[in-house]
């Protein structure tokens, strides 16, 4: 890449070696003492105004860079901002000044947070925080910054690293959406089944709010939208009298989307719980105090991050928020609320259990489908389920936000979305279509539904709701493309079974034909819901 | 010598056999002014040592870096 000290030149020409490289992720480190050179030292000589005019003239500079690259690539840019200095030649009354030394720097920084707070693309990294974990004191290594201006202590990479790979996880999909818990020793100290319920350590006493304290971080990992899930070698009768009859217990069940306490093994309960929520193993973190079980699922299930905890309980906390397996790059509400999602649908699935018969089953759920045209609420979501979606697609475009919003805009195009709340909760946006019209008939571009919700006539719903449309707008033939992939499966007969006519029969394309006039209905045990936010913009372009 | 010849084949990626007191980086290609840092880095973290800048300036070759260590009284 470029030389030491050539970062300005490397970003600003359009034909370095960076934009030759075409990475997927840049790091921008500037250092504070390098950009403001002797001004570090002389900041007090300045005039109010030349101060202000520096503030102006670095911000825009800095914004400039992160701007350049980020517009020229097309990648995401990691952004430091600036270590705020831990001394100033006023002393104790820096902060006394019209624009001190140091809040000049921490303006800086809080100027450019500001300015990319809503930026999709430039991420900035607490390089100041950084610096105030490890220590400030500590950081920099003087003989080696006079040596070979080396700005951090050579001590310190592997966690500079470490911080650097939070961004990297998420660019690569390695992220995790599922911690599974052991319970004895875990979630709280000592064994259930010989110490009791009133035996067991948890709670506001010394050896008691370890446990309480690590079940807090947990559940505040749940309410961003973490699954949990406990997979524990123990009498369910006793482990679940904790749950709800624990006057401490933060974690109920209802927070878990799969409860495994048996006495089978760790790992075919793993394997289960895996399958029940299904997600990948390689979507997992594991808590066990039990070395043993952990090298069991470590050796037996490569694919499941097993963390090492630590003996000592009041070290458990650490370790949970020292990890970064959880970084994800947006957060739209339905991520929010992706592990009540889950929990929900193990009630959903024991309710499933007790019922006759399937029809039992969906009538017993009273389902609520909202039909929603894409608007600025729900277009995020709609492109994330075309990135998203692999089973249940008939084609499996995959579109961004930009593109969605886009097309929305088209007078051509018709693009909703399919909210589903049943009696056990919200399941959020789990379905979305996009129409392509002309006069002569409307073409489904994309037809999609999150797995959570297949099988429940929902896409009987969304079908419905797009003849209904067309019937209006007396368009005579719907098209339904199904583009096969390696996943798709489930979505395959969906067009056939609805009473659409095969009309094209490629392999990478069939084109399925339905006739307007025919009609169709919505599901009976399914309540509509068409006056959500967008009634008023239904209606107008109907 | 053992030590710090592991040392120096690791940091420098060179043959532990090929170093003498006179190896230096005039004799070894990946011997540069990065890897000298690290070098030193290494060394003090080995040896459990804080070199002062002068110390550092003047070492020059192998010889020179015995020589810094025996005053630390760790004998190569």
């Amino acid at each position: 890449m470029g030389g030491y000290n050539q970062y300005n030149q490397e970003i600003l020409d359009d034909n370095s070696k960076l934009y030759d490289f075409k990475p997927n992720l840049v790091i921008l480190f500037i250092d504070t003492k390098s950009l403001l050179g002797d001004v570090f030292f002389n900041y007090y000589q300045l005039s109010e105004e030349e101060k202000n005019i520096l503030f102006e003239s670095h911000t825009k500079q800095i914004k400039l860079l992160a701007d350049k690259v980020s517009r020229n690539l097309n990648c995401k840019v990691v952004l430091h901002n600036l270590e705020v200095p831990i001394n100033s030649p006023l002393g104790i009354i820096d902060n006394k000044q019209k624009l001190g030394l140091i809040e000049f720097v921490k303006n800086i920084n809080h100027e450019i947070n500001k300015h990319y707070k809503e930026n999709e693309k430039v991420f900035i990294f607490d390089y100041d925080l950084f610096c105030s974990k490890h220590g400030k004191e500590n950081i920099l290594d003087y003989k080696m910054y006079y040596l070979g201006d080396i700005k951090i202590n050579f001590k310190y990479l592997p966690n500079l690293c470490e911080e650097y790979i939070s961004y990297i996880k998420p660019l690569l999909l390695l992220t995790k959406k599922c911690i599974v818990l052991d319970l004895d020793n875990t979630m709280w100290g000592g064994v259930v089944g010989e110490d009791g319920l009133e035996g067991i350590k948890l709670g506001p006493t010394p050896e008691g709010r370890p446990y309480l304290e690590f079940q807090k971080h947990i559940l505040s990992l749940f309410n961003r939208g973490i699954i949990l899930a406990v997979n524990s070698k123990n009498n369910p009768e006793d482990a679940l009298s904790v749950f709800r009859n624990h006057p401490h217990m933060i974690l109920k069940e209802n927070h878990f989307a799969s409860i495994k306490i048996n006495w089978n093994d760790k790992i075919s309960n793993m394997k289960a719980i895996a399958k029940e929520i299904n997600i990948g193993l390689d979507s997992i973190v594991f808590f066990d105090d039990d070395k043993l079980n952990r090298e069991m699922i470590k050796t037996a299930l490569p694919e499941v991050m097993v963390v090492d905890m630590p003996e000592d309980p009041s070290l458990y906390s650490k370790t949970l928020t020292g990890l970064n397996e959880f970084n994800s790059f947006n957060f739209s509400e339905e991520d929010r609320k992706k592990g009540q999602m889950y929990a929900d649908q193990r009630k959903r699935q024991n309710f499933k259990e007790t019922t006759k018969d399937i029809t039992e089953y969906l009538k017993a759920l009273n389902m609520v489908v909202t039909l929603e045209k894409a608007n600025s609420f729900n277009i995020p979501r709609i492109a994330q389920l075309t990135q998203k979606t692999n089973q249940y697609t008939m084609t499996a475009r995959r579109y961004f936000e930009e593109d969605i919003k886009r097309f929305s805009a088209l007078a051509d195009y018709l693009i909703f979305s399919a909210k589903v709340e049943d009696k056990f909760g919200d399941n959020g946006i789990t379905g979305a279509t996009i129409i392509k019209k002309s006069k002569k008939a409307w073409s489904v571009d994309t037809f999609l539904l999150s797995c959570r919700v297949m099988g429940r006539g929902v896409e009987e719903a969304m079908l419905a709701r797009i003849i209904e449309e067309a019937q209006k707008e007396k368009v005579l033939t719907l098209i339904g493309e199904f583009i096969p992939t390696e996943k798709n499966i489930p979505a395959k007969d969906f067009y056939k079974k609805s009473g659409f006519k095969l009309i094209e029969n490629k392999k990478n394309l069939k084109k399925w034909e339905f006739s307007v006039n025919k009609g169709y209905q919505y599901p009976k045990f399914i309540k509509i819901e068409k006056n959500g936010k967008t009634k008023k913009n239904i209606i107008q372009s109907s | 010598m053992e030590k710090l010849k592991k040392i120096l084949s690791k940091v420098l990626k060179i043959d532990e056999n090929s170093i003498t007191e006179k190896t230096s980086p005039d004799t070894v290609d990946t011997w540069d002014s990065f890897n000298s840092l690290m070098l030193v880095s290494e060394l003090e973290n080995e040896f459990g040592v804080k070199f002062t800048i002068d110390e550092v300036v003047k070492i020059k070759n192998v010889g020179d870096i015995i020589e810094v260590l025996r005053k630390y009284k760790i004998n190569i």
